[in-house]
């Protein structure tokens, strides 16, 4: 069943499309990563998603239905009711992300009752067994506590908790591991891979290998367009774009056949600057004149599998 | 529960102590030797037209004949003791003349407090929270200029308008219900556009913050977030604000108690300086410090207590 | 197509701080100067000498443009002749304080240990108390006139001027150039002479300008007490004091001084906080 689909996706501040005419496809329970460096347009995606674009920005689509919801066609008040409940969104920093003098429980019992008609004490009993099931000890005792006195790692649980507590159906994850140590980041990811069974999920990220490992697909933005979309298997093991090539070497990975680390020449076209071919040409290995043209189209070249570029690698 | 709950909570008072004894010692000090030096205290405290006699028996009375670090000894020995002598007018105890007038301006103090805040947060959230809006530029504006008229000045405008020109309001005294206010307003107009801003700033930044779109993100109304999320932060900085600012308040006090023949401390202050009535002067002075740190102290332990980062910092 | 816009409150800075404050309180602010100066030169003479016949006239009336009070003295020349005394008092208040409390504050941020304890603790004392109470009760003592006034008022605002140029030096302490400097060996007078000082300069711009309008309400407030000049001189308060009794005849007696401190405030508050603006100075600590 279809949860999420969205039609030539445009968000424009000032004019400048930030995103660019996207096309997003999610079944219920599925989990899509998209994937790109920063300035790709891929938290303004997110953002547009969960409707919270700053002022400035403008959102049109062809297409934006969520859960059955025509989003674009709601008005503010409807547009923020979904936030929660049908679908709820993890941000990356857990250490500015909760309100300092709002205690732990306060927030969750908050967003309970926002969603659900029950009393405060059914509320409570909810928001401890959210607090269980994202693994916080004694969650008795951190039920009074206020943010200031848990652990980052512990803060990104409890904002996991939050997401998950009314039980939506899409949850948006932008960066969860990102501001995190190492170790930390390991056990978040083993967290949202147990816990968002039931849920579908978009990971926005930078890092291809976070999106490989909870991910079944992966989208790759570049300049507020889709360059390449695929399984993850197939992407990471034939790429197609030569961007996801590039970003494929860039990740550090003992594997014998590419011994050296490989970062991709050049700096990201700044998203108000406009080519009349391809984005990713004045960086790429293998750009013709036809590149600097024409812009690719997103086209499916396999089954399952999408490249916007004028020569793919061969995948089959 | 406990010594780990109350100390905390008390620990910046010892600061505080230490504050008004440095304070009072060193107003009192520069008094003694003010007095001293500007002539004769007892020729300035006899007055004008006074008999050599008169003046004379004063300086005996007082000890103004002894050395003066003798007399200064006597002076902080007697300060030690609360003991401040007499009016020079009246000839009553001069601490018990400021400790009648207290409750007056204590009263007129938390009134004008109330009232500011009841002025300024709501107006500070709304201006804040969508400070780009034009007419809330425009609004903020208004707040700006309001800043710099002196509370003394919109007293005597709100004398004008409500009780010269419109008759409403009677314009001095403390006997019934609505003269008191009047004399509100006026001294909370000193501080009503600071807090304004402080509470503006204060809500406008908070709306950037990541915790507010945390809270949009779970379908919490606009209201909800301002309210619940948004708010508490600001009246933290308010509450901070209005305790560093009862300084500020006080002075506001002594202008707005003549204006308006309030019997308070600020304008027995400026009648007992008139007639140079150093006793009360003296007592007065020594009640206001007193005043303010306690003041201080109670709002470093209402922001200790309301403040969930300062309550348990040090568990 | 279907077009949505953001829903979330996000916000903007508070306005006012645009340069057209810099304009308009530099205006304000050049033209009172220039006023102050030349009545100082040439006081006009119906400020001090009024005819009874001439008493309570409204403003408008030919020759009392701002109308007159109960002797029949020009409104406009006494508000003219009480810009000298309330600009120089404010004045060398305002430099006094400025004086002590960016030495004290310098000194506060430079020396850690003792010196900052010490001034610490006497910037938190004098700041707690009214500063119009110490004034009232000093001037009172020693006697009013234009030096005891303008010193008094000094003595009681430096440290807000402390508080703002200690954060200002600890943050300018911090800078690498500043580090380089201790390392290569240069003095502490001349680390502060060449880097602080300079660095300090559009903050200490900004402080004078806001300091100089509280020193303009202090001023008014002691002459609105009766411990400003003597009763016959004009000055701001003391015309606000005498406008009290006749409120009912001659309202335009209060509206008249109190519209000449409320532009000059404003003025420069508005010089204040556009300098702030312009120079992007950090105002840490300002009340």
């Amino acid at each position: 069943m279809t949860l999420l689909s969205a039609r030539n996706l445009t968000v424009e501040i000032n004019a400048v499309p930030i995103v660019d005419g996207i096309d997003l496809d999610l079944a219920s329970g599925e989990a899509l990563g998209i994937v790109g460096e920063s300035g790709s347009g891929k938290t303004m995606t997110a953002l547009a998603l969960i409707g919270l674009t700053p002022p400035a920005a403008t959102i049109r689509a062809d297409t934006l239905t969520i859960a059955g919801n025509d989003v674009l066609a709601l008005d503010p008040r409807q547009r923020r009711a979904l936030g929660g409940s049908v679908m709820s969104m993890v941000f990356q920093d857990p250490m500015t992300g909760l309100n300092p003098v709002r205690s732990i429980g306060s927030l969750l019992i908050e967003a309970i009752r926002r969603h659900q008609t029950i009393d405060a004490a059914r509320a409570r009993q909810l928001g401890l067994q959210a607090l269980a099931d994202v693994g916080i000890p004694d969650p008795v005792a951190r039920f009074s506590a206020y943010p200031h006195e848990l652990s980052g790692g512990m803060r990104q649980r409890v904002m996991i908790a939050l997401a998950l507590v009314n039980r939506p159906a899409l949850i948006i994850a932008d960066e969860p591991t990102t501001a995190l140590d190492a170790t930390i980041q390991a056990q978040i990811l083993e967290l949202m891979r147990a816990r968002m069974r039931d849920a579908a999920l978009i990971l926005i990220t930078h890092d291809l290998g976070v999106a490989a490992e909870l991910c079944g697909r992966i989208a790759v933005m570049y300049h507020g367009r889709i360059v390449e979309e695929a399984p993850v298997a197939d992407l990471l093991a034939r790429p197609a774009h030569p961007y996801t090539c590039g970003l494929l070497t860039a990740v550090p990975r003992f594997d014998p056949a590419r011994p050296r680390l490989m970062p991709i020449p050049g700096a990201p076209l700044p998203a108000s600057e406009r080519l009349p071919g391809c984005a990713f040409a004045p960086r790429c290995p293998r750009a013709r004149d036809i590149c600097r043209a024409q812009v690719p189209a997103l086209a499916e070249i396999a089954s399952g599998r999408k490249v916007a570029c004028h020569f793919p690698e061969a995948v089959a | 529960m406990g010594q780990w709950f109350v100390a905390p909570i008390l620990a910046p008072l010892s600061r505080r102590l230490v504050e008004l004894l440095v304070l009072l010692f060193c107003v009192t000090t520069l008094l003694f030797f003010l007095v001293r030096l500007a002539g004769d205290p007892a020729v300035i405290m006899a007055g004008e037209g006074a008999s050599q006699q008169d003046v004379a028996a004063i300086r005996q009375f007082y000890g103004f004949d002894q050395p003066l670090i003798l007399q200064y000894v006597h002076y902080l020995a007697r300060l030690a003791r609360l003991d401040f002598g007499q009016s020079i007018s009246n000839g009553l105890p001069a601490l018990r003349m400021v400790i009648e007038r207290l409750p007056a301006t204590l009263l007129l103090a938390i009134a004008a407090i109330a009232m500011t805040a009841a002025i300024a947060v709501p107006l500070g959230a709304w201006l804040g929270a969508r400070a780009e809006r034009p007419a809330r530029r425009g609004a903020a504006t208004l707040v700006f200029i309001a800043q710099g008229i002196p509370g003394y000045v919109v007293g005597l405008l709100l004398i004008q308008l409500f009780a010269v020109e419109l008759g409403w309001l009677p314009s001095i005294g403390d006997e019934t219900r609505v003269s008191w206010i009047l004399p509100t307003l006026t001294l909370a107009a000193f501080l009503v556009p600071k807090l304004t801003r402080v509470v503006a700033t204060s809500v406008s930044e908070s709306m950037n913050e990541d915790y507010v779109r945390t809270a949009a993100a779970l379908g919490l109304s606009d209201a909800a977030i301002l309210w619940r999320h948004v708010l508490p932060n600001a009246v933290l900085a308010a509450t901070a604000l209005l305790g560093t600012q009862f300084a500020y308040l006080f002075s506001g006090a002594l202008t707005t108690e003549v204006i308006f023949a309030w019997p308070g401390l600020g304008r027995l202050l400026v009648n007992s300086v008139q007639v140079l009535d150093f006793p009360v002067v003296q007592a007065s002075v020594f009640v206001v410090g007193a005043l303010v740190f306690a003041v201080n102290a109670l709002t470093d332990i209402a922001l200790r207590l309301i403040d969930p980062r300062l309550r348990r910092s040090a568990a | 197509m279907t077009t949505a816009r953001g829903v979330l409150p996000f916000r903007l800075r508070l306005p006012l701080r645009a340069p057209w404050q810099l304009m308009a309180g530099g205006i304000i602010v050049a033209i009172l100067v220039a006023l102050a100066l030349f009545s100082f030169f040439a006081p006009p003479a119906d400020a001090t000498r009024g005819s009874l016949l001439l008493r309570f006239r409204a403003p408008g009336t030919p020759g009392l443009l701002l109308g007159s009070d109960q002797l029949g003295r020009s409104l406009g020349s006494r508000a003219l002749s009480g810009l000298p005394w309330s600009i120089g008092i404010a004045s060398v208040a305002t430099g006094i304080a400025l004086l002590l409390g960016t030495t004290l504050g310098v000194l506060g941020a430079f020396y850690g240990g003792r010196v900052r304890a010490a001034v610490g603790l006497a910037v938190d004392t004098v700041i707690a108390f009214p500063a119009l109470v110490l004034a009232v009760t000093v001037i009172a003592v020693i006697g009013r006139g234009f030096w005891p006034i303008a010193i008094t008022l000094g003595l009681s605002t430096w440290p807000i001027a402390a508080r703002v140029a200690r954060a200002a030096a600890l943050g300018i302490l911090a800078r690498d150039y500043v580090t380089a400097a201790k390392l290569l060996g240069v003095g502490p007078i001349a680390i502060l002479l060449t880097h602080v000082l300079p660095a300090l300069l559009p903050v200490l711009l900004v402080m004078a300008a806001f300091i100089f309008a509280d020193m303009l309400i202090l001023e008014s407030a002691l002459s609105f007490l009766g411990l400003g000049p003597p009763l016959s001189t004009p000055s701001w308060g003391n015309m606000l004091a005498d406008s009290r009794q006749f409120l009912t005849q001659a309202p335009w007696m209060m509206l008249v001084p109190a519209g000449c401190i409320v532009v000059a405030v404003v003025g420069l508050n508005l010089l204040g906080d556009g300098l702030a603006a312009r120079t992007q100075a950090r105002m840490t600590g300002m009340p």
